[in-house]
């Protein structure tokens, strides 16, 4: 009902709907992001749809990634995907197909010489897709073969990551992998694809953006040809609410592995579009920002124990992209906080999980530091200069500001984040953050004995390769071991890892033992 | 653009004569190298882009330097000590500095070199940058205590891929068809190695002195900065490096008699996995060999190829089909990688490729087929050029291979100079069965 509000004043006002915080498209036509650098020999062009898996019908999971490959990968209706493929080599072109929960990009750049030769490929894989059978087979198997080996088989930190959606978003549209699930997709069938294609790729889902050296009608000649496409829009999604868990509720994937992957988080109630926001990135950037030293997890869990890799934490759904930086275009209505443990040693995890949640009470209780406080955002209001070094990056952080209700989100940043109090931080973080109500998703080898020592709250001390830590490390260490979880034994779920992705939601099959 | 010559005015060095470069040079800007008489390489290309700096550090050993038993993974394990601080600026104050940049601390290694990179904004932060890496490389300061955590921590990194099965391929692959040349193990080396690491304590000051020196180590800066002001930082602060004066002998490699084959089983089910690989040469700017070599592979195994449209289109037997043909100091391998659907397919994959492999020692590619590739490769790297991090990164890779900025643009000279008489004769000379090596990878049964 506000938000209904919302809209009809923005309409009296006449202010364009597209500035909405947070938000689907509300109009029929076409929106463009342009960013014109004259000086620029390339140019990047980015269609985004604002439609993703969430858009997916129930029974047809992944319905949206098979559609949308189709497009970048299976060929117009004049040319096969071979020939667009041999058109596109000599000017070392593609079109990069990324889909998230609520959008899809389809993007390239190419240099200005083949600006033209490149556009009308583009338009006429976009606008005339082929949909031919045999591409059809061919990207139905590809997707079928990432749910069935790879994901549960060869990636297993990606694999503890879409756990842990599964796990918080039961029966909710975001509650399953892209690509849907393996008797989803089976059940896909082209003709579902080409309609999905029709009711969703229309003019209000759309909106293109362009950046670099592109001549000045350029704009208005794409406009102009991706008109032939129906107005319209798909009505906005409505989304559940969130779901956030009671206690300590467990998923261990079950495998054949020598090291343990661990995600877990909880939905939170804000995204970039909240004030808040702000106040809790300084907090999610201090306790784990991605893969740099800042992060305290990092500090406590790698640097001080070198128990694995990196252990990072997030305020909302993060994608990496060039480099370590934040991916563009993969805007949501709801985000989730989430901490990463990179995959550690099997006779360390019951250690290092306890020392993670036991590092998020401390935040929780205690605040972050004055001096790491202002550290992090010196840091932060460096550090986002540099998100947006490439044409593409320029171009995915203007779309994303204008999803999220700015004009620039990063100048906006940068302005109001010198500015925020420590007592906002801390307030923030007691606000949206908690230790004892936990979505945690892991893989590793029997499981069975880790949810025994789990529920018994065993203590486990954590074994050293080479014992060499400082008195102060150790001391620390006897108190982790002992760190008390409350977990209920119904509250963790042991289930064998390749029974994943089969169909939607978490698979219920308790295991006992690995065969 | 003609760039001034007032670092000529800089006496304490060796100055190269600046070199400009050609307006139709796939490499279009502007650089000035410079040798400091420690042997310290400086190569700077000052840009109009705002406010950024992007500051490497190019230590020209990599895996490639591991010539001793028992030290696969040495190379990348410095990179991680790299981090450890000194004396004056303990690892604790070099990550808060770092962090009131606003960047990350930053590196990777590779066969042949280790980068260390820093990207900044603002150029007021440029001294304080070249002091602090001028500190940590002349002054590293690390206990065995430290060492050891540390080591704890590449075991780490081993786990975070160890359920990657390509990984696990590619390991076998240069294993197998590598027999003495350090490129027999790969830059992350031989988990066996890595747990023997927490007692290398003595060997890591050695590795130090030999290669973290001045004469092995060039610095490239790109970005929004000022040329003079950048090589007066350089020489201060960086002046009392020791060079080491070590000469590496990297064994070499001895010509494969024999065809090889290894087979990998993964314990649970995953695509099966072919790579067939020939023994080919270092990467060169004037000899065509390698030059050749890499247009074949495009020709026969990218995207575009006849073969990818037949294996993964057509008969739909394979998902994917790719070559790797890395550039490198020494000789390394060309292989064709295919992720095959079936693995009853496997065999009738392998005899496909080495058919296609057969053709070009045959038959002479058409000249538009070559064109199309050439075109490919030049708009690839305009691509990747468009910003001072993406100029750093493919300058740093060529000058690790050459100490020459300019190697790029002799490189793709050398592209266009290549006819298909030539693609015939280099495919006639590396296209030998007995240096063939041909690794399998297979899964569990499906549940």
């Amino acid at each position: 009902m506000k938000k209904l509000y919302k809209i009809i004043l923005l309409f009296i006002l006449g202010i364009s709907f597209t500035n909405i915080n947070c938000g689907k498209k509300t109009i029929d036509n076409i929106s463009t992001e342009l960013l014109p650098l004259e000086e620029n020999p390339m140019v990047c062009i980015k269609v985004v749809l604002n439609i993703g898996s969430a858009d997916d019908p129930a029974g047809k999971e992944g319905l949206s990634a098979l559609t949308f490959t189709m497009l970048s990968d299976g060929g117009s209706e004049h040319l096969t995907y071979h020939e667009i493929s041999q058109k596109f080599y000599p000017m070392a072109a593609y079109i990069d197909m990324r889909i998230d929960k609520e959008m899809t990009v389809f993007s390239g750049t190419i240099h200005k010489d083949n600006l033209d030769k490149y556009y009308s490929l583009l338009k006429d894989i976009l606008l005339n897709p082929g949909f031919r059978e045999e591409d059809f087979i061919r990207i139905k198997t590809n997707h079928l073969n990432f749910l069935q080996r790879t994901l549960v088989n060869n990636m297993d930190e990606t694999f503890g990551k879409e756990i842990l959606n599964l796990m918080m978003y039961q029966e909710h549209p975001y509650g399953h992998t892209e690509l849907g699930t393996v008797q989803s997709v089976k059940r896909l069938t082209l003709d579902d694809v080409k309609n999905h294609y029709e009711n969703h790729f229309v003019q209000g889902n759309l909106t293109i953006g362009i950046a670099g050296g592109y001549p000045s009608d350029f704009p208005k000649k794409v406009l102009s040809d991706f008109s032939i496409l129906p107005k319209g829009r798909t009505p906005e999604l409505t989304l559940p609410d969130q779901q956030m868990p009671e206690g300590l509720n467990i998923v261990i994937a079950d495998k054949n592995t020598p090291a343990t992957a661990i995600s877990m988080g909880f939905p939170i109630p804000i995204t970039r579009s909240d004030p808040d926001f702000f106040a809790l990135w300084i907090a999610g950037s201090h306790f784990g920002e991605h893969r740099q030293h800042l992060s305290h997890l990092f500090q406590k869990i790698r640097e001080e124990r070198g128990q694995n890799y990196g252990d990072y934490a997030y305020i909302e759904h993060f994608t990496e992209g060039r480099g370590k930086f934040p991916a563009t275009n993969i805007c949501r209505q709801q985000q989730y906080f989430s901490i990463w443990i990179r995959p550690l040693i099997n006779s360390n995890r019951h250690f290092v999980l306890r020392q993670a949640i036991r590092e998020l009470k401390k935040l929780i209780e205690e605040g972050i530091p004055e001096e790491r406080f202002e550290l992090t955002k010196k840091y932060l209001v460096n550090y986002t200069k540099l998100y947006t070094q490439t044409l593409s990056e320029k171009l995915g952080w203007q779309i994303d500001s204008k999803y999220y209700g700015y004009k620039n989100f990063l100048e906006e940043a940068r302005n109001r984040i010198p500015k925020i109090k420590l007592e906002e931080v801390n307030s923030a973080i007691k606000k949206y953050l908690n230790y004892k109500n936990l979505y945690i998703a892991i893989v590793t080898d029997e499981a069975y004995l880790f949810k025994e020592n789990l529920i018994s709250n065993t203590p486990s001390p954590i074994n050293y390769s080479t014992p060499n830590m400082s008195e102060e490390i150790l001391r620390e260490d006897l108190v982790i071991q002992e760190f008390p979880l409350d977990i209920r034994p119904e509250n963790v779920t042991t289930t064998q890892a390749y029974l994943f992705f089969k169909e939607t939601g978490i698979p219920s099959k308790n295991t006992t033992k690995v065969n | 653009m003609v760039k001034s010559t007032s670092a000529a005015l800089i006496v304490f060095m060796f100055l190269l004569s600046p070199i400009f470069s050609n307006s139709s040079d796939v490499f279009p800007y502007d650089y000035k190298i410079e040798q400091f008489e420690n042997g310290l390489t400086l190569v700077s290309i000052p840009l109009n882009n705002p406010d950024v700096i992007s500051y490497y550090t190019i230590v020209r050993s990599g895996s490639r330097n591991e010539i001793e038993p028992g030290k696969s993974g040495f190379a990348h394990f410095f990179e991680h000590m790299m981090f450890k601080g000194t004396k004056t600026i303990p690892q604790k104050k070099y990550n808060k500095f770092l962090t009131e940049l606003g960047t990350g601390t930053n590196g990777y290694t590779s066969d042949d070199y280790t980068c260390y990179f820093l990207v900044f904004a603002g150029q007021e932060n440029l001294e304080k940058v070249v002091k602090t890496e001028a500190d940590r490389f002349i002054n590293l300061h690390y206990t065995e205590e430290m060492l050891k955590t540390e080591a704890a921590v590449i075991e780490g990194e081993y786990y975070s891929n160890v359920s990657n099965p390509g990984r696990r391929l590619y390991e076998t692959l240069r294993h197998t068809a590598f027999e003495k040349h350090p490129y027999k193990h790969t830059t992350l080396g031989y988990l066996k190695d890595i747990q023997d690491m927490p007692t290398q304590y003595e060997y890591s000051k050695l590795y130090q002195k030999r290669f973290y020196a001045p004469d092995n180590t060039i610095i490239l800066v790109t970005g929004d900065f000022n040329h003079q002001e950048l090589a007066g930082f350089i020489k201060n602060y960086y002046g009392n490096w020791e060079p080491s004066h070590y000469e590496l002998k990297t064994p070499e490699e001895p010509p494969q008699k024999t065809a090889k084959r290894a087979h990998h089983h993964w314990p649970v089910p995953t695509t099966p996995r072919l790579a067939i690989a020939f023994h080919g040469p270092e990467f060169s700017v004037e000899k065509i060999d390698k030059a050749a070599l890499d247009l074949i592979a495009e020709v026969g195994f990218s995207q575009s190829s006849s073969l990818y449209q037949r294996l993964i289109m057509e008969e739909q037997k394979c998902f994917s089909l790719y070559p790797d043909f890395p550039d490198r100091r020494d000789p390394h391998l060309l292989i064709i990688n295919a992720l095959v659907k079936q693995e009853e397919d496997i065999s009738y994959v392998e005899e496909e490729i080495f058919k296609e492999l057969e053709h070009y020692k045959n038959e002479l590619i058409p000249e538009d087929q070559l064109e199309d590739v050439k075109s490919n490769l030049k708009y690839s790297l305009a691509r990747q050029l468009g910003n001072t991090e993406g100029i750093a990164d493919i300058l740093s890779f060529y000058i690790n291979l050459t100490a020459d900025p300019n190697s790029i643009n002799k490189l793709f000279d050398l592209y266009q100079k290549i006819t298909s008489q030539n693609i015939k004769e280099m495919a006639q000379k590396y296209f030998i069965k007995t240096s063939s090596t041909v690794v399998t990878l297979t899964g569990g049964e499906e549940k």
